[in-house]
């Protein structure tokens, strides 16, 4: 899961990127609204936490262009500002949800898994996907009564095939949503990371397509 | 509505219109009262005349009255009772119409009214005639006469009234729009204006004093608003940063790096929040005219030494050269106050600068003003943005990605230092270039002569000290060149 925050304050912008790196997300980072706008525009986000009083280009204005121009991430407002008309504004716009500044940590980390789950076409917290269950608030994988320990990567890849489940997920888009913008590895770490995910769930989970990507069928 | 000031001026309308028609009616009946009874008198005397001709002294002491026919007549009229009485000079009674009549003697000469009647007392010929008769017709026709004019003042006041209620209205109208604008504009509908008719009429100018003062009102309110939501946020930010750090940091069990670092982090939010807190509150006492200026004698080039020593590691560090001519200026002034104005801007000009930047600060005499001029070059500011960046909060965008830290209230500070000092401050900017900040200060003795309006408390113990003879002549300005390391380095 790959999450974006546009936010001008440095310290908040790092404790917010420590705290959903923790929670196995990739995560990138716009301190201004033009370059917000411009990575809102190339990166299929799975959430995006959107300051409103960004420099440059404001927050609000970022939201209402990557709308128009058909990006479905969801967006998650998080401003200072807590007049009523702030908020509606924001969600008229197109936002998904909105927190208030200060906020609790957990009250934000749930509300980011609430908007990817309900992005999703199954907007359950718990995830089947063949013989297994996926816990995604515990972030916890199962099979039968058995826990199955996960590196985070291995779990984001996998909770990201059963939120798909029933399509091919080209090894790009898994790319995409396990890595953040500075990271470059080669480019067959994402078959070694199914490998493993392979010998740890079972080899009966998760299929190839070859030259096209991975399935969990549906 | 008995008080509403329509109706208190109807009612002294009501009451002046009907004096005057009172004090006419009264006239009226007075003069016509006048008039008719000195007819009556006039016919009176006449008739007591043609008896005193008729008496004709007799033989033995008798007399004969002999009265014409018309006399008689006179006397007799049924519709109006008339009647006389004659005596001789002794007062013996020679003849009367009636014995009723003058029973104590004859009257004394002259007209007077008694009862309903009206009596002339002639003397003529010897003898006393009295020739009276009843006026109660005249009472009669005073009194129809009043009425009439009852009738028609009550009438004329009635339409008066009527017409005096709706030109009353008319001319109140504008009251009655002034209170429902201000009505509305108290309960918090502050777009409410008092439309106006008129603006040469006395209320229109009332309407448009108010309309005035509802705008500053409006103005000075979304100010507030704004301020509130400004401060609000500023606070909020390093709070919430703080706050989500120590989530961070207590959600589990971490390592003493990862300690430190959460620390570090709170101790920036704190001192944000410190540094605003301090800035929100030397702002509001300065606003409240809490705080006050220590005025003395201060050498400007001194002082701004001083900060340009303080923030020298600053520019080192981020490359930037420093570049101070100073001249020895004296001002009336409180040095720990612009100490600080000196230092902001100088922070600015580093903060703002490019790498391998210049900042040059001059301290010298223009056109008996003492002018601290601060000169960049760094980023600029925008021409939309240089009205604004001495309001509190005001924050150009470039200057928000340069110094995040920074709460825009540096500048609002600095004004309130220039004019507290009865000096200005100007900022002028080409873009992409340099930032020049001009503040000029009155010298000295004019200094003293701003100091006696009372905000400030300045002593003046000494005449203004004028720079050491060698260095005024010989060395004018004292050059400082502050080169950091770094830059010296390249």
């Amino acid at each position: 899961m790959r999450v974006m925050i546009a936010e001008d304050e440095v310290d908040l912008a790092r404790t917010l990127r420590k705290a959903l790196t923790e929670e196995g997300y990739a995560v990138d980072w716009a301190p201004n609204g033009s370059e917000a706008l411009a990575k809102a525009l190339g990166v299929p986000y799975d959430a995006i936490l959107l300051d409103l009083m960004l420099p440059e280009i404001s927050g609000l204005d970022v939201l209402t262009a990557v709308r128009q121009r058909g990006v479905r991430s969801p967006v998650l407002i998080l401003t200072a500002r807590d007049a009523v008309d702030d908020k509606v504004h924001g969600l008229n716009a197109g936002a998904d949800d909105y927190l208030t500044k200060p906020f609790v940590l957990t009250e934000l980390l749930a509300r980011v898994r609430a908007l990817i789950r309900r992005a999703s076409p199954e907007p359950v917290a718990e995830l089947a996907a063949g013989p297994l269950l996926l816990d995604t608030n515990l972030r916890l994988v199962r099979r039968g009564t058995e826990v199955i320990e996960l590196t985070a990567r291995e779990y984001a890849i996998l909770e990201l095939l059963a939120r798909r489940k029933g399509t091919v997920v080209t090894r790009s888009a898994i790319y995409d949503h396990v890595y953040d913008e500075h990271e470059d590895t080669l480019s067959n770490v994402i078959d070694v990371f199914v490998a493993a995910l392979r010998r740890k769930v079972g080899p009966d989970v998760i299929r190839t397509r070859r030259g096209h990507g991975y399935l969990i069928d549906g | 509505m008995a008080d509403s000031l329509r109706a208190r001026l109807l009612v002294w309308f009501a009451a002046i219109v009907m004096l005057v028609i009172a004090m006419v009616g009264a006239a009226v009946c007075w003069m016509t009262w006048r008039s008719r009874l000195s007819a009556i008198d006039a016919e009176l005397a006449r008739r007591g005349e043609s008896i005193a001709r008729a008496v004709r002294p007799g033989p033995e002491g008798r007399v004969d009255v002999e009265l014409p026919a018309d006399v008689i007549a006179y006397f007799q009229r049924p519709d109006l009772p008339a009647y006389y009485a004659v005596w001789r000079a002794d007062g013996s009674i020679v003849d009367r119409s009636d014995p009723d009549i003058a029973p104590g003697g004859p009257p004394r000469r002259g007209a007077a009214t008694r009862a309903s009647n009206r009596e002339v007392v002639i003397h003529s010929g010897g003898l006393t005639v009295l020739a009276g008769r009843d006026v109660s017709d005249v009472w009669q026709e005073l009194w129809s006469l009043a009425a009439t004019v009852m009738t028609v003042a009550l009438v004329g006041i009635a339409a008066a009234l009527a017409v005096a209620w709706s030109l009353a209205g008319r001319a109140l109208s504008p009251v009655k729009r002034i209170n429902e604008t201000a009505r509305r504009m108290a309960e918090g509908d502050l777009t409410a204006r008092i439309a106006i008719d008129g603006t040469e009429t006395e209320l229109g100018q009332v309407a448009n004093a108010l309309n005035q003062a509802f705008d500053r009102q409006r103005d000075s309110i979304e100010r507030q608003r704004q301020f509130t939501a400004d401060a609000s946020h500023q606070l909020r930010t390093p709070v919430a940063t703080m706050m989500a750090e120590l989530d961070w940091a207590l959600m589990r069990e971490r390592g003493g790096d990862d300690y430190r670092e959460a620390l570090a982090t709170c101790k920036r939010a704190g001192a944000r929040m410190q540094s605003l807190v301090e800035g929100l509150l030397t702002l509001a006492r300065a606003e409240s005219g809490e705080l006050r200026l220590q005025c003395l004698e201060t050498r400007l080039d001194r002082v701004v030494e001083d900060a340009v020593e303080m923030l020298r590691p600053l520019a080192m560090q981020r490359g930037v050269r420093l570049h101070a001519a100073l001249s020895p200026q004296t001002v009336l002034g409180d040095s720990d106050r612009l100490h600080d104005l000196a230092a902001n801007l100088i922070f600015n000009a580093i903060a703002y600068n490019r790498p391998q930047g210049t900042v040059s600060i001059v301290v010298q005499r223009e056109h008996e003003r003492v002018v601290l001029r601060i000169r960049d070059s760094g980023i600029g500011i925008a021409p939309i943005d240089l009205p604004k960046i001495f309001d509190r909060f005001y924050r150009a965008d470039a200057a928000r990605t340069r110094e995040p830290a920074g709460a825009g209230l540096g500048l609002a500070l600095a004004k309130w230092i220039v004019t507290a000092h009865g000096g200005s401050i100007e900022c002028t900017s080409e873009p992409g270039r340099s930032t020049e900040v001009v503040v000029s200060l009155p010298v000295t003795n004019q200094a003293a002569a701003a100091a006696g309006d009372g905000r400030r408390s300045a002593r003046l113990a000494a005449p203004p000290i004028a720079p050491s003879a060698s260095t005024a002549s010989v060395n004018p300005s004292v050059q400082n060149d502050v080169r950091p390391s770094a830059a010296s380095s390249e």
